[in-house]
């Protein structure tokens, strides 16, 4: 007996299976009595989310446990503890490189927030849908947890086969058998009520095994589907807040920019010293200019640092040595008068010249002197450039000047190109996206599509869509609040891409630009200096950044007024005041202005506001799609481009921004008009003008394609559609796995309902019990 | 079965997959438990997969009804063996939110979802094979070099109360690991096992040989040799644990590159046409394996390498920390026991 003992005790010492406490778990007294020391486990309190400190404290305890593990030293305890450990540090990684692979900042977020959601219904859901319900109609903790002797903790219902029922106290097991329902006055209440507790706790823990492979995934899945909206509003407030903290700051350089410098300077010396004695090669400019001009984003850049770097010519003197090293064993002998003549040639410094004088030298035919005195020029030229060329280490101050105003540079540029993109850049999460997907879901929401709708118009069937704005305009109340809407979303976006915005690009563009134009033009780089400032030269960064940015404002801005215009068309087709207008512009133009001629120009309307793209008004809408003669195109743009709002529209337009912004906005939907006539309607191409022939009012052919497309904007149609395709996918997925969530709760919450419920052989050995005693 | 006096013999029980879930009449005369290492020696990849099986069929029928029904007999392997439930129904969870509802959807996007879906399909698989497979890459070493077999299983004889709906059938098998706990190995398993040879510390003794120790130190090999055991089995399976976990991040990340989108898993019906998914399959996983590792963008591409080199660098530290005796480099012995306890004096156990 003693040696089992010791054996017991020796190895509780040697190895301690406890997570603080290391001493033995005995007394031995003065008298020699072994006795077991008193149990000092207690329940712990039962929170739906611990306490972070406690969890540093289980880390720091991990984390120590995973030294002990790797001296052989760990228990069951510790090494189940590092298991759950490193599942969660191997999902992190996982996340982390799924958060630098991601390329946009929303899928980052998300990597992390599934990471997170994962975890978290891990531990929710059993205590949301079978611990909570079960505790308050049982009083059983299914998940109560414990901290035993050694500091271990551990669920207190882990094991059905060793449950420490006794730590629970008399009066909480006497509270948990009245919810149990275990009859009172027993001689063994206790005893009753703690086998009832266990069992409870069995088929609840069951029933958590059950449910968890479904709810878990689901529950995460759905959480996720939900934080997507705010995700990306963060997203776009904290990328504007930055961007415009940067820009304010745009002449200091933060850490981050000096550590990239830092490394990008220790990069360049290493390619330096180990290309030191290689000769400027046109592959090695190229290099070079990729590997200087790769943070400034901008091929034009690139371009010119490679013509900078092509400059850099060594002066080679064209003398006779020069010549003999060149031509070597060829080298003909000269008379007097050639070598003057030589001499002379060699002052002048024309290669061509003393190819000729050599060649006249050299003992051959006239004809053949023609072939030498070529040979010897290119021998010389090819000669002298060779020369010319220095090598890395000759300009090596040169190709680190360039790199330092290079990287300067784009650090500023990397600055104002990202509080562009934070609020109009083509990407999720900026401002302009996140505005574009509110205008679409309240416009999906306001036409009322149900699920079949839906489907169709997702599927492009855009006759739903001119139904429901049909039905939209003829309802006063719903169309004011649409249009109200909509307008303030347009006002927002105006005020943040107001003039004062582009003053701000133009103004910081032209600052970072004339500062890095100076700097360059200090260190001889000209060229680069020219490419870089100077907003009027087309192609220059400067220009490229204004232009970049005003295009984007545009196209957007184009796009919401389109879908203004066609709010405004089905109004002014509910109360025939569209029907008017078309009449006067037929009669204005001496066309017959009968109904079949102005519902003709009502659908025709209609289908370029909904589908019209760039190509359509360059073939004058005469196009497959539209087939309009030339008076029908003329009376179609003067009706959609060159009237006035419908009233409808100006009394929403008050009613939502009052008189004087709404006067401005409207200012601003007639400016769009104009604009769209004048560089759209009127667009004339001269290279292929029989597509191109008609115009409305006069002749423009200066506007390119870009600025042609910004103001046609989206075709309302495409914009439904996409909308709709997004809507009905989400739809169709939550509405899967929303039912089967919903689904599954409700049975497993009903389920937990018929747990815990006292069996007939219960029920009999509590009513013998009680007739015993 | 039963062979007298404890000596266990070299055919243990069969595995019967018939009897599974249900009460086996001739194990009704079993009354200790079997190792079962002559069966996992003949079949080592049928063994596992069988007792696997076995698991999972009660994990899904037996014990749950079990479990609902609060059975006295309900024990921790089996809320640890329903474990595998979630698991499992979790990994077709994940792959069906990815891919279930895109058959609803329009071709272009329904092609376009299928891509994010495939990925995840072939995620979820090559998380459970990486970190499956890659705990061996620490494991069999040390079962080549020591003879220690982490995941040696036994066969565990269950005798159960008897309860109102069961007054008969009441002997049981569960599936355990001989080494499954570092603090209670079953160490009596390896004792007069003739699968090891014909005396008491057969077993004991062979592990201390390939241990180092010399043949005359080992007249009480099991005395000397369980603390070293035990020190490689903490390491094993810290090891195998740690490094299972990023292999199946790496798994999962490279099954998150692009070539996978392209992968037909659908083939047209045609002769050879299971033949050309498998050899697609295989050409993608190369394919993304580059990727993972040479990735067009250069901190995906480190960040790849950092998973991947963290995978292999902890799986090598495993090797080399159950490998090599660092005590024996030293020249130091294992640690000698320590008696706590006054021999020489007389004890009451209270």
């Amino acid at each position: 007996m003693t040696n089992i003992l010791n054996a017991i005790l020796v190895n509780q010492s040697i190895n301690p299976s406890n997570g603080g406490d290391t001493k033995p778990f005995f007394n031995i007294s003065s008298d020699g009595k072994v006795k077991p020391k008193e149990y000092k486990g207690k329940l712990l309190p039962s929170r739906i989310f611990g306490s972070p400190i406690e969890y540093a404290k289980d880390l720091k305890k991990d984390v120590v446990s995973i030294g002990k593990a790797a001296k052989g030293q760990a228990n069951d305890y510790e090494l189940g503890r590092i298991n759950d450990l490193a599942m969660k540090a191997g999902s992190l990684g996982l996340a982390a490189y799924l958060f630098v692979k991601n390329p946009l900042k929303l899928s980052k977020a998300m990597e992390i927030a599934g990471f997170g959601t994962f975890f978290a219904s891990m531990a929710l859901w059993p205590k949301l849908a079978i611990q909570a319900p079960l505790k308050a109609r049982t009083g059983v903790d299914i998940h109560q947890k414990y901290i035993d002797s050694q500091g271990r903790k551990k669920m207190l219902f882990q094991d059905p086969q060793y449950v420490l029922t006794d730590l629970y106290s008399k009066e909480d097991l006497e509270k948990m058998g009245d919810k149990l329902k275990v009859s009172k006055n027993l001689p063994d209440r206790d005893n009753f009520i703690k086998q009832r507790a266990q069992k409870t706790a069995l088929q609840g823990n069951t029933l958590w095994m059950m449910t968890a492979g479904v709810a878990t995934p689901v529950m995460s899945a759905l959480a996720c589907n939900g934080l997507e909206k705010p995700i990306n509003s963060i997203i776009e407030k904290v990328d504007i807040a930055s961007s415009t903290r940067a820009v304010k700051n745009i002449d200091k350089q933060g850490l981050f920019a000096k550590i990239k410098n830092y490394f990008a300077s220790k990069s360049l010396d290493k390619f330096i010293s180990q290309n030191a004695d290689k000769q400027m090669s046109d592959k090695l400019i190229s290099d070079i200019a990729s590997r200087l001009g790769a943070r400034a984003n901008s091929a034009n850049v690139q371009s010119a640092i490679a013509e900078e770097l092509k400059a850099l010519k060594n002066t080679v003197k064209i003398d006779e040595s020069f010549i003999t090293n060149a031509l070597k064993d060829r080298m003909p002998a000269l008379n007097e008068v050639q070598k003057n003549a030589l001499n002379q040639a060699i002052e002048h410094g024309q290669i061509k010249q003393i190819s000729s004088i050599l060649s006249r030298a050299a003992n051959v035919s006239q004809v053949e002197q023609r072939n030498l005195a070529k040979e010897f020029e290119q021998i010389l030229t090819s000669a002298k450039q060779t020369m010319e060329k220095p090598s890395v280490s000759q300009v090596a101050d040169k190709i680190k000047a360039l790199q330092s105003n290079v990287t300067n540079f784009a650090n500023k540029k990397g600055i104002l190109d990202r509080f562009i993109s934070a609020r109009v850049g083509d990407k999720s999460g900026t401002y302009i996206a996140n505005q574009w997907g509110k205008v679409g879901d309240k416009l999906i929401k306001s036409l009322k599509l149900s699920g079949k709708e839906l489907k169709a118009v997702s599927e492009g069937n855009i006759e739903i869509v001119l139904d429901k704005l049909s039905t939209l305009s003829a309802n006063d109340k719903q169309y004011e609040k649409v249009v109200q809407e909509l307008m303030k979303l347009i006002g927002d976006y105006e005020t943040k891409t107001s003039s004062a915005f582009t003053s701000q690009i133009k103004g910081t563009a032209q600052s970072v630009c004339n500062a890095a134009s100076e700097e360059m033009k200090a260190n001889g780089f000209t060229k680069l200096a020219d490419i870089v400032s100077n907003a009027a030269k087309k192609g220059t960064v400067e220009n490229v950044i204004n232009i970049n940015a005003a295009e984007r404002i545009s196209g957007a801005q184009s796009s919401f007024y389109r879908l203004l215009q066609s709010l405004d068309l089905f109004k002014g087709m509910n109360n025939g005041t569209l029907n008017t207008k078309i009449s006067e512009v037929l009669k204005a133009n001496g066309q017959a202005a009968d109904d079949a001629a102005v519902g003709k120009i009502v659908e025709a309307c209609k289908k370029v506001l909904m589908s019209a793209t760039t190509t359509d008004y360059v073939e004058k809408l005469k196009s497959s799609g539209f087939n309009l003669s030339e008076g029908e195109y003329k009376t179609v743009m003067k009706v959609l481009f060159d009237s006035e709002a419908d009233s409808a529209i100006e009394k929403s337009l008050k009613n939502s921004l009052g008189a004087d912004k709404a006067k401005d906005a409207l200012k601003g939907f007639k400016a769009y008009k104009r604009e769209f006539m004048d560089k759209v309607a009127n667009w004339q191409n001269g290279i292929t003008p029989e597509l191109s022939r008609c115009t409305v009012d006069g002749v423009t052919n200066g506007a390119n394609a870009v600025e042609r497309n910004n103001l046609a904007g989206k075709p309302v149609g495409n914009m439904i559609k996409d909308i709709a395709k997004k809507t009905y996918n989400s739809n169709k997925w939550l509405k899967i796995f929303g039912i089967t969530m919903i689904a599954l709760t409700a049975v497993t919450i009903t389920a937990t309902l018929l747990l815990g419920r006292k069996s007939k052989v219960e029920k009999e050995a509590e009513v013998q019990q009680k007739a015993n005693g | 079965m039963v062979n007298s006096v404890g000596i266990q013999s070299k055919n243990p029980n069969k595995l019967n997959m018939t009897s599974f879930g249900k009460a086996d009449k001739k194990s009704q005369c079993e009354n200790h438990d079997t190792l079962l290492y002559e069966e996992k020696k003949k079949h080592p990849i049928t063994t596992g997969l069988k007792i696997q099986a076995d698991k999972f069929i009660n994990a899904c029928t037996k014990y749950p009804a079990k479990g609902l029904k609060g059975s006295k007999n309900s024990n921790f392997y089996e809320f640890l063996t329903m474990g595998m439930v979630p698991y499992l129904v979790g990994s077709g969870m994940m792959v069906a939110v990815f891919n279930l509802a895109s058959k609803f959807f329009n071709t272009a996007d329904a092609v376009s979802a299928s891509k994010l879906g495939k990925k995840m399909g072939i995620g979820v698989l090559f998380y459970g094979l990486a970190k499956t497979f890659s705990k061996k890459l620490v494991e069999t070493p040390v079962n080549m070099k020591y003879g220690i077999d982490v995941n040696l299983p036994y066969k565990k004889v269950i005798n159960e109360l008897p309860e109102k709906d069961n007054l008969d059938n009441l002997v049981t098998h569960e599936y355990h690991k001989a080494y499954e706990s570092v603090d209670f190995p079953r160490w009596d398993l390896f004792y007069n096992n003739d699968s090891f040879g014909t005396e008491r510390n057969s077993y004991y003794k062979k592990v201390g040989k390939k241990m180092g120790i010399a043949e005359e130190d080992l007249d009480n090999a099991d005395q000397k040799v369980k603390p070293l055991i035990k020190e490689k089995l903490v390491k094993t399976k810290l090891f195998s644990t740690l490094s299972s976990y990023l292999w199946a991040a790496t798994g999962v990340g490279i099954a998150m590159q692009k070539p996978w989108e392209n992968l037909k898993l659908n083939p047209v019906n045609t002769k050879g046409r299971y033949f050309n998914l498998v050899k697609d399959f295989g050409k993608d996983f190369v394919e993304s394996c580059k990727q993972f590792v040479n990735n067009n963008s250069k901190a995906t591409r480190y960040a790849g390498r950092i998973l991947l080199g963290s995978a292999i660098a902890m799986t090598l530290l495993g090797n080399f920390s159950t490998l090599f005796d660092f005590n024996k480099y030293r020249g130091n012995k294992p640690q000698a026991s320590t008696s706590l306890i006054d021999e020489t004096k007389e004890k009451v156990v209270c």
